[in-house]
C-alpha cells in the first residue's frame, strides 16, 4: 500500500517537472487562436507540425549546426585535456593532489555571467574573436573541464593498479599501459562523461550570447532567446524551434540514461 | 653466479623508511621466499626489484647489471600478482601473449608458445574465454601462464595464492613447486602464510620493519633461529618464551615460575645472565618418557583436531602450549609432567633477543 502511495507521488512529481516539456510539444502543434484560447486546450483541436515554415524562416539548420560545432569542439578539448589529468590525478598519491581536487571543484563553482566579463576582455585582447566560436568553444571547454575530470577521475580509481603494473611489467611503456589497458577499462565511463559534456554545451547561452557578434555564428541558444523581441509574438515558431533543438537532446538521454546513472554514481560507493 | 643482488636497499616513502638497509643474493634458479608480517615490507621489495617503484638508495643488480634507473620492461622479469591483474578486455590467450605481441614476435611463434603454455598449465580448452568467465583457481593458471610464456629471467610471484581456498591453495603450492624444478627459474616469492615459505623455497628471507631478520634454509630457521622473532615466527603453533635466570653453577636455567622449576642447559653460560627460555609446542612431550628434562605444569585448556592435541597451561606467568600428535587423555586443572631434550631448549638474550 505505501508502495503505491510513494509511486503515486513520484508520479505527481514527474508530472509536475515535466509540464513545460508538454507544454512546449502541445503548443509546437497548436495554431495561433489556439494558444490563447481560456479556458486552455491539453490537446489541439486541429493538431498542426509547421516543421518545415519553422525550418526556412528562422534558419533553424544554421543555428543548430553551430551549437553542434561549438559543442563539439568544446567535448573534443575537453576530453583530450581532461582524460590525461584525471588519471594523473587518479594515480598520483601526492599532497598536492588534494589542492589540485580541490582548485579544479572551486573552478566549478564560478558562474559563467560572472566569467563572461574578464574572458571577453582577455580573448578581446588576444584577437581571438576573431574566430568568435573557437572561443565559445575555449570558454565552454574551461567550464566543462573541471566537472569532466573530476568524474573521469573517479573512472579511473576504479581500475585497479595492479593491472597498469602488469603491463608495465609485460613490457609496455607507462603512456602504452595507459592506451592499450587502462583506456579500453575506462572506454564506458569516460563515453557518458563526455556525453554529458556534451549536451551542457549543446545548451550553452551566456558565453555564445557574449562573445559572437555576427548572427551567422550565432547557436540555438542565442537563436531562441531573439523569438522574445519587442514585437514578435510568434508562439507556436518558437515552440516548434525549441522542440527541434531539444528533442534530439532527449533522445540522447533516453537512450544513455541507464548509463548516466550508474556513470555518475562509479566510484562514490566503495 | 647471482641472478639478483640487492646491495644497501633502501625505500621511503617521504618520511617513512620501509625498507632499511637490505642486502640479499639470489642465486641463479633457486627458489627464495620473503616472509614477514604484513606492513614488513615484503611487497615494497618485490616491487623495487621488478622496478615498479623507484629506489630511495642502495643498488639492485639483475644478471649483474644494475637496473636501478631501467624500466620494468628492461630488466627481463616476469610478475604474478596477488589478485592475478588479468586483462579483463582480452581474451586468455591474449592475456597470455601480450608481452610476446608487445615485443613483436611473429605470429607463428606466438600461437605456438601460447599452446604450449596453455598445455603445461591445463589451459587448452579455455584460451577463447574471457578471464571473467574462470574460476579462481584458473585465473590464477592463467597469470602463471603470462609470466612462463616469456621465459623470463626472474619470476616474481606477490602472494600468488593467497586468494585461492584453502585445498585449492595446497594443490597449486606443489604445482607451483614442480614447475619451478622442471623451468629452473628463478623466482623470488613473497608470502605471508610460513608453510609456503617453508615448503617451497630453498631460501627463505624473514622480515620485520623493513630489516632482514634471518636468511637460511627453512629447517635452519627452524631448528637455528636467529633471534627470538624469527624463533616466534616460524613454526606453528608458535614457540613458547619463558623468562629465565642462568643458575650459579652455569650449567641450568631457573624458570620464571611460582615453582622455580630447573632446566639444564645444552651447554653451560655465564651464572645469573637473564635469558628468554624458547620451548616448541611439538618438541615438549606428555608424561616425558624417553626425555632428559621434566618439569610440571597446570593444564588449563585442551583442544583436539583428532590427528593433534593443543594443551594450554596455566598463566605462570606465562602459560604453554604444548602439541601432542593423536589424542591425549588429559582433563584440564590437572597437573601434569612434560618432558623436553636439552638440545631442543632455546635460549635468546633478554635485552638484544638475540640466540645464545
Amino acid at each position: 500500500m505505501k508502495r503505491y502511495v510513494f509511486l503515486l507521488i513520484a508520479i505527481v512529481l514527474a508530472a509536475i517537472y515535466l509540464f513545460p516539456l508538454y507544454w512546449m510539444y502541445v503548443t509546437a502543434l497548436k495554431s495561433g487562436s489556439d494558444i490563447f484560447r481560456y479556458p486552455p486546450a491539453f490537446w489541439p483541436a486541429h493538431p498542426r507540425l509547421q516543421l518545415a515554415q519553422v525550418f526556412a524562416t528562422y534558419q533553424v539548420d544554421r543555428y543548430v549546426w553551430n551549437s553542434f560545432v561549438v559543442a563539439l569542439g568544446a567535448t573534443f578539448i575537453t576530453v583530450l585535456l581532461g582524460t590525461g589529468a584525471a588519471y594523473v590525478l587518479a594515480n598520483v598519491r601526492h599532497p598536492i593532489v588534494t589542492v589540485a581536487l580541490f582548485a579544479i571543484l572551486m573552478l566549478q563553482v564560478l558562474p559563467p555571467s560572472l566569467m563572461v566579463t574578464p574572458l571577453f576582455v582577455a580573448f578581446n585582447q588576444l584577437g581571438l574573436l576573431e574566430w568568435p566560436r573557437f572561443a565559445v568553444v575555449l570558454a565552454t571547454a574551461a567550464k566543462t573541464l573541471p566537472f569532466y575530470i573530476v568524474l573521469c577521475r573517479a573512472t579511473f580509481t576504479q581500475i585497479p593498479g595492479e593491472l597498469r603494473d602488469a603491463a608495465l611489467v609485460d613490457g609496455n611503456s607507462r603512456i602504452g599501459a595507459f592506451l592499450h589497458i587502462v583506456l579500453p577499462l575506462a572506454r564506458n565511463g569516460i563515453l557518458v562523461v563526455s556525453t554529458l559534456v556534451f549536451l551542457q554545451s549543446f545548451g550553452e547561452y551566456v558565453y555564445s550570447r557574449s562573445m559572437i557578434a555576427t548572427k551567422e555564428l550565432q547557436t540555438a541558444t542565442v537563436g531562441l532567446s531573439s523569438f522574445l523581441g519587442a514585437n514578435s509574438n510568434d508562439w507556436v515558431g518558437l515552440m516548434t524551434y525549441a522542440s527541434i533543438y531539444v528533442t534530439p537532446i532527449l533522445i540522447v538521454f533516453v537512450l544513455l540514461q541507464r548509463h548516466i546513472v550508474s556513470g555518475l554514481t562509479a566510484g562514490a560507493l566503495k | 653466479m647471482y641472478q639478483i643482488e640487492i646491495d644497501h636497499l633502501c625505500k621511503s616513502y617521504g618520511a617513512v623508511k620501509i625498507l632499511k638497509d637490505i642486502s640479499l643474493n639470489v642465486e641463479k634458479g633457486s627458489f627464495v621466499t620473503l616472509i614477514g608480517p604484513s606492513g614488513c615490507g615484503k611487497s615494497t621489495l618485490l616491487r623495487l626489484v621488478a622496478g615498479l617503484e623507484k629506489i630511495t638508495s642502495g643498488t639492485v643488480k639483475i644478471a649483474g647489471e644494475v637496473v636501478n634507473d631501467r624500466p620494468p620492461r628492461e630488466r627481463h622479469v616476469a610478475m604474478v600478482f596477488q589478485s592475478y591483474a588479468l586483462y579483463p578486455h582480452m581474451t586468455v590467450s591474449k592475456n597470455l601473449t601480450y608481452a610476446l605481441r608487445l615485443r613483436g614476435r611473429p605470429k607463428q611463434e606466438i600461437d605456438e608458445r601460447a599452446a604450449a603454455t596453455g598445455q603445461l598449465l591445463g589451459l587448452s580448452d579455455l584460451l577463447d574465454r574471457m578471464p571473467r568467465d574462470l574460476s579462481g583457481g584458473q585465473r590464477q593458471r592463467v597469470a602463471m601462464g603470462r609470466a612462463i610464456v616469456r621465459d623470463p629471467q626472474v619470476f616474481l610471484f606477490d602472494e600468488p595464492l593467497s586468494n585461492l581456498d584453502a585445498a585449492l591453495r595446497v594443490r597449486m603450492r606443489s604445482e607451483l613447486r614442480k614447475l619451478h624444478q622442471r623451468l629452473g627459474a628463478t623466482s623470488l616469492y613473497v608470502t605471508h602464510d610460513q608453510i609456503e615459505a617453508m615448503t617451497m623455497a630453498d631460501t627463505v628471507v624473514v622480515l620485520r620493519d623493513g630489516v632482514v631478520e634471518q636468511v637460511g634454509a627453512p629447517l635452519d630457521l627452524y631448528h637455528r633461529p636467529a633471534n627470538r622473532f624469527v624463533a616466534g615466527f616460524i613454526g606453528s603453533p608458535a614457540m613458547n618464551f619463558v623468562e629465565g635466570i642462568v643458575t650459579e653453577d652455569g650449567r641450568g636455567v631457573v624458570l620464571s615460575q611460582a615453582r622455580k622449576q630447573r632446566l639444564e642447559l645444552p651447554r653451560p653460560l655465564q651464572s645469573g645472565r637473564k635469558v628468554w627460555i624458547g620451548l616448541r609446542p611439538e618438541h615438549m612431550q606428555l608424561g616425558g618418557a624417553g626425555k632428559k628434562q621434566k618439569f610440571d605444569v597446570q593444564v588449563d585448556t585442551v583442544e583436539s583436531t583428532g590427528s593433534m592435541t593443543f594443551i594450554e597451561t596455566k598463566a605462570d606467568p606465562t602459560s604453554l602450549i604444548i602439541a601432542q600428535s593423536g589424542t591425549a587423555q588429559v582433563a584440564g586443572g590437572t597437573t601434569i609432567t612434560v618432558g623436553i631434550n636439552s638440545e631442543d631448549i632455546y635460549l635468546f638474550d633478554i635485552k638484544t633477543e638475540l640466540a645464545v
